[in-house]
């Protein structure tokens, strides 16, 4: 058994505590993404997993083996964990076949060296030196070079920040293949949720320097922990409510709730973009709006609307597949609303 | 390494070699310390090495040191610099030091080690074949040569038609401009003392304010040696042979400048004594008193007198070089005693700015 | 907290301290300063034997304050006269289309080859005029520039001409330009070397001498030749060892204001600025900094090699000087520089304040006399060291004391170029520390350590005051050889060990003009 279990973490810069508590398991095999804004400590995080960085207190091992503890540690190259970081790092001495081959026996070198060169897709390229690859070039070497040795687990420090969009959204997927192919248990570190959502299989936001929820990405779109949470995941209708049992009264009308809320109380529900519907004529459970703007996104329409009813937030953020022109629109909503409370932490 | 790997190794091989050559030159471990030269003879004391310090002009102390090593087998290291740094040297060594003969220019740099108890008593027989007053009182250290001060003059200036006859004469107003000193240099400060005893502690201040307000003041002598040659000034006070030394280097076509003397009797009028002694932690006495007999006898003075230092010989019969003036008609050596460790003159530069 | 692992024993946990505060590393980088601050501990040791009287008499004379003012003011006015050199001819030769860039460069950094007492005499005996405060300022500028003008000349070469452009596109015209985007960039070497430059004239004593100008290195001085009085001079040093600290501070706070972000990585060099109609300006200029700053001296060792009677040709042992000058000069820069790196390590992992505060102590040493400094090692060395006294050993350590803030300046700015994290990675590959070391951080910084190694060869090679009072009995070198026969009078004997000191300096230079500065970038061709 494998993987890579984190409990009570504790760290600190000097006098100043980054991280406070964290809690993160990630399963053998599985792409973790850990999501937070800068400056959360999840670099930290990552450091301190590689061996970079002492905990202070806490717990951290892969499969059996006890990474750290607070009190004793393995040095970072006795952990078998690979590092990708922002910029790459490449060695820039080396070529590009000896930056791959770097953490290889001699003997393995060339072989596997080559192997992972195709593998990145840079067959050929292996005799050049990192400054005549482009960026993304470059990124894919790191990434050769962390994977050459058989890593039991792989750390990515926010590695394709520095591309482009195309480039990164390629190459990200690329990576997800590659990663999945050779069955390599992984953690992400990214502050952009479109990467950590179409990347990971679970993914863990921090905030503050504790993880404040880990959830498969899917789950933690549809039902994050807190307002803060469903906002960092992506654009959030938070529509107040008196939330009951397995239900809540809004503005639509009674919307079923994903779970069950308990004992009665008011709060926002959280109904994202897609699961408003937009229509020309009114009828029950439909709230009158005015349409704002609507723009073109390439898949579909982000349209803004402004509810003519009370008890609502000003402006209403629905996705549509066919554009909306300037005037009234009513809107229902579909699927089931998630009842979220306001973090109870500072968000840093 | 591809780039500067082989060429780093093979100078650091280079190095340690050449090191190792330079560091096999020492070696020596003779005991034998009875404090006079042995009676059979100084061969007895061959194969026996000494370590002499000295702050003298090299050419000639190397000249004595092959003779000595010739005569008597006794072989010696010669560690030349400026005495002044070699006394604070041995000063700080104390009694680890590895000299066994220090050699000086003046006699301060001996008394201040006498002083401080760090030499040895000179053999009497060596004393004795110098006048008393060139040596130590103490018996820590003995003349060896000497030299006196001078006035060199640019020629054809009224400097050079008309030279002081006195040290005191330059701190008249009428040298305003026209005067280099060298207050620096250990053969200055002699001058000091000696006025001092003769005018009195105000009068040597009043002299040395004097010559402050005229004289442009140089770092050496052999800087104002060639100040002087050149024109920069008329004229300065220096120790003879530098003149000589100059001209030897200038040749007599380049030579501009003239040596003159002050009266006999007067404070400038001085002849100074370069003095040996021997380091009381000396783990070789015997060999270095030998050296010490050796420097005093007449074959060391006879090289002395004619090598190119242009110092006088102290051995009476050994006359010195022809062409310098006699020693006896320019002026006494100040006994010794007097000059002392040249901390009061030292004081006296300092509280008037020529030193700082 | 108790871990279900532990007691499993699969871990083979180090305590973390090993590879915490106390790596391996440090006591090494520690035990460096020690050695390299030594001096200062005998300097105190010393001053505390001097009475209270003594030291009232001393500290009280009115004729100190005239010699700090002396001090002071050169110091001041040569660190800004090599500061202005220094860096526009790094600009000119780095930054503009001045033809013959790369020729400027080499003959720019030469003076370095020559050694300070022939230039200092070459003046003196050529224009007695050169003397006083003008003259020191003169004579040190030309000697001293190069040192602020290599390290300029090097961070203006790493860094691509982006930020200039963005500055000419936002408006700003090229002297804006050059005064708000270049030289804040340049910064950081610039109050390096002008750090090495200010500290260097605190202890200066024979330059000044020559010159006729007195500071307060020349009551150290006295104290030692006329007064043979350890105790009065280590008084008067320690004034001057607060002076280097404050310059040591002053650097720090300007090195923080100044930290620059990280060197362009494109590799592309900006399009060097048009001089248009300074471009005769600009040649003369230099041609001026060249000709007093190398052509004087080489002209003066020409006239006494021609003129002096005492000139002819030196006996064979010139030969074995020259080799044991090599041999010296070598051991030094290894040494030095193989003692540079952990410190400079050390610093540059661990921005600590410990860290910080021990690289800077190991430039106060530079601040002393030399003769300080030697009597210093005959001190420490005849006490703990015996054995060694007067071994080739102590004499080569003199150096790397004397020289160590010369290699560390160099170490320092070859690390700030290895990018962050490739350590950490290697690590991460499962390279212990001692291997990332030998594979990827001293291959990365080898450039630097070569200038770092060529600096001290040149300096050590023409180091009198020390190799007179450490060397080995009977040692010669080429200096301790040219001043044999200065103080005799003997000029034209001496020139020729001068003149091959001269020679022998000139690989080292040109290293050091290729190694500093590394390459010109050209991102087309592989190394």
């Amino acid at each position: 058994m494998s993987g890579l279990t984190i409990t009570d973490l504790h760290a600190a810069h000097g006098r100043t505590p980054i991280l406070q508590g964290v809690e993160l398991a990630v399963p053998d095999g599985a792409l973790a993404c850990v999501l937070g804004p800068s400056g959360c400590g999840k670099s930290t995080l990552l450091r301190v997993v590689a061996g970079f960085h002492p905990a202070r207190r806490g717990h951290v091992a892969l499969g059996d083996t006890v990474l750290d503890d607070g009190r004793g540690r393995l040095p970072a190259e006795r952990r078998r964990i690979g590092y990708v970081p922002q910029d790459g790092a490449l060695f820039p001495h080396l070529t590009v076949a000896a930056n791959i081959g770097f953490g290889l026996p001699r003997a393995l070198r060339r072989d596997r060296s080559d192997e992972l060169l195709s593998l990145v897709g840079l067959s050929g390229l292996g005799r050049r030196h990192p400054h005549q690859l482009s960026g993304g070039q470059q990124q894919r070497v790191a990434l050769a070079r962390a994977l050459a040795p058989r890593p039991e687990l792989l750390l990515l420090d926010e590695p394709f920040a520095a591309l482009d969009a195309a480039l990164r959204t390629d190459l990200r997927a690329e990576v997800a293949a590659t990663l999945r192919a050779a069955g390599t248990t992984a953690v992400l570190v990214t502050h952009d949720q479109d990467e950590a959502l179409s990347f990971a299989d679970t993914i863990a936001v921090m905030r503050a320097g504790r993880i404040v929820q880990q959830a498969a990405p899917q789950d933690l779109y549809r039902e994050p922990a807190d307002t803060a949470v469903a906002r960092f995941l992506g654009e959030a209708n938070l529509v107040p409510a008196r939330i009951e049992g397995l239900q809540a009264d809004t503005a639509f009308g009674i919307l079923k709730l994903t779970a069950n809320a308990g004992a009665a109380r008011r709060g926002p529900v959280l109904l994202r973009p897609r699961q408003l519907r937009l229509s020309v004529t009114p009828g029950p459970g439909k709230v009158r709006t005015r349409i704002h703007r609507c723009h073109f996104r390439g898949s579909d329409h982000r349209v803004e609307l402004a509810p003519e009813s009370r008890g609502l937030p000003p402006v209403l953020i629905a996705y549509t597949d066919t554009a909306w022109p300037p005037g009234e629109a009513y809107v229902e909503v579909d699927g089931l609303a998630h009842p979220v409370d306001e973090p109870t932490e500072p968000l840093l | 390494m591809p780039r500067l790997g082989r060429p780093f190794l093979a100078l650091s091989t280079t190095a340690v070699s050449l090191l190792a050559l330079a560091g096999c030159g020492s070696s020596g471990g003779d005991a034998s310390a009875d404090g006079t030269p042995a009676a059979g003879g100084p061969s007895s004391l061959a194969g026996q090495s000494i370590t002499v310090y000295s702050g003298q002009h090299e050419q000639t102390v190397k000249a004595l040191t092959a003779d000595f090593e010739k005569r008597t087998g006794i072989s010696v290291k010669l560690r030349s610099g400026d005495e002044a740094e070699l006394a604070n040297q041995i000063l700080q060594e104390g009694s680890a030091s590895p000299a066994d003969v220090f050699y000086a220019e003046n006699p301060p740099a001996l008394t201040v080690l006498e002083e401080k108890n760090l030499l040895a008593p000179v053999a009497p027989g060596t004393l004795k074949s110098v006048p008393a007053t060139d040596s130590s009182p103490q018996g820590g250290w003995v003349g060896v040569s000497a030299r006196t001060a001078a006035f060199v003059t640019h020629l054809g200036t009224a400097a050079d038609s008309a030279p002081p006859a006195s040290v005191r004469d330059l701190a008249t107003p009428a040298w305003k401009g026209r005067l280099g000193i060298a207050p620096a240099e250990t053969d200055f400060a002699p001058i000091v003392t000696r006025m001092i005893k003769t005018d009195g502690t105000d009068g040597a201040k009043k002299w040395l304010q004097g010559l402050k307000a005229n004289a442009k003041v140089y770092n050496s002598n052999e800087d104002l040696s060639v100040a002087v040659n050149s024109g920069e000034v008329q004229g300065g006070v220096v120790d003879h042979y530098y003149w000589y030394r100059l001209r030897d280097e200038k040749t007599a076509a380049g030579t501009h400048s003239k040596l003159h003397y002050f009266t006999k009797g007067d404070p400038g009028a001085l002849v100074d004594i370069s003095g040996a002694g021997i380091l009381k932690s000396s783990k070789h006495q015997a060999a270095a008193q030998a050296f010490l007999a050796y420097l005093d006898g007449k074959d060391a003075q006879q090289l002395i007198a004619g090598s190119q230092s242009y110092e006088y010989p102290l051995l009476s019969g050994v006359p010195g070089k022809a062409e310098l003036t006699p020693l006896d008609t320019i002026g006494t050596v100040v006994p010794v005693a007097d000059l002392g460790d040249g901390k009061a003159s030292l004081q006296l530069l300092q509280d008037t700015g020529l030193l700082q | 907290m108790t871990t279900p692992h532990r007691a499993e024993g699969l871990s083979p946990l180090r305590r973390w301290r090993a590879n915490g505060p106390l790596s391996p590393l440090a006591p090494v980088a520690f035990a460096v300063v020690a050695l390299v601050v030594s001096p200062l501990a005998f300097v105190a040791v010393q001053a505390a034997q001097a009475g209270w009287d003594q030291a009232q008499r001393l500290l009280g004379r009115p004729v100190l304050a005239t010699l700090i003012t002396n001090t002071v003011t050169l110091a001041a006015a040569v660190t800004f006269a090599t500061a202005v050199i220094g860096f526009g001819a790094a600009y000119l030769t780095e930054r503009t289309d001045l033809p013959g860039r790369r020729w400027w460069t080499v003959l720019l950094a030469l003076p370095l080859a020559v050694p300070e007492f022939v230039r200092g005499y070459s003046w003196v005996s050529l224009w007695p005029s050169v003397h006083g405060y003008w003259g020191a300022v003169l004579v040190m500028t030309c000697s001293l520039y190069p040192l602020v003008m290599l390290p300029v000349a090097a961070t203006l070469r790493r860094t691509d001409g982006a930020a200039e452009e963005v500055s000419r596109s936002l408006g700003r015209g090229p002297w804006a330009t050059l005064w708000r985007v270049t030289v804040p960039l340049a910064r950081p070497a610039l109050a390096g070397g002008a750090l090495l430059v200010s500290l260097y004239l605190l202890g200066e004593y024979g330059a000044f001498a020559m010159l006729r100008y007195t500071t307060f290195a020349t009551a150290i001085f006295t104290e030692y030749k006329l007064g043979f009085d350890a105790a009065s001079a280590s008084l008067l040093t320690s004034v001057l060892v607060a002076l280097a600290l404050l310059l040591v501070g002053l650097d720090a706070w300007a090195g923080r204001r100044g930290r620059t972000t990280r060197a362009g990585s494109t590799g592309r060099s900006a399009a060097p600025a048009a001089l248009g109609r300074w471009r005769l300006p600009s040649l003369a200029a230099l041609a001026a900094v060249v000709a007093l700053s190398l052509g004087v001296p080489l002209y003066a060792l020409g006239y006494w090699l021609v003129k002096g009677d005492s000139t002819s040709l030196p006996p064979a042992s010139v030969w074995s000087s020259a080799l044991t000058t090599l041999g010296y000069a070598v051991s030094a820069a290894l040494v030095s520089t193989a003692a540079a790196v952990p410190v400079a390590l050390y610093g540059w992992r661990r921005g600590t304040w410990l860290a910080r505060s021990a690289e800077r102590a190991a430039y106060l040493t530079r601040a002393l006399p030399g003769i300080a400094v030697a009597l210093s090692v005959v001190y420490f060395a005849i006490r703990y060291a015996q054995p060694l006294y007067q071994q080739p050993p102590m004499l080569v350590a003199g150096y790397v004391i004397l020289f160590f803030p010369l290699a560390l300046t160099a170490v320092r700015a070859a690390l700030a170029q290895v990018p962050p994290g490739v350590e950490e990675v290697a690590r991460s590959l499962g390279t212990r520390p001692l291997a990332v070391l030998a594979r990827v951080t001293l291959p990365l910084v080898l450039p630097g350590l070569g200038a770092a190694a060529a600096m001290v060869a040149l300096t050590a090679s023409t180091e009198l005051t020390a190799t007179l009072l450490l060397r080995p009995t009977g040692t010669q070198t080429l200096a301790t050889q040219f001043w044999v026969y200065t103080s005799g009078l003997a000029y034209g004997a001496a020139a020729p060990y001068a003149a091959l000191m001269v020679l022998m300096s000139v690989p080292p230079v040109l290293l050091l003009t290729r190694r500093a500065l590394g390459s010109h970038p050209t991102p087309e061709t592989p190394r």
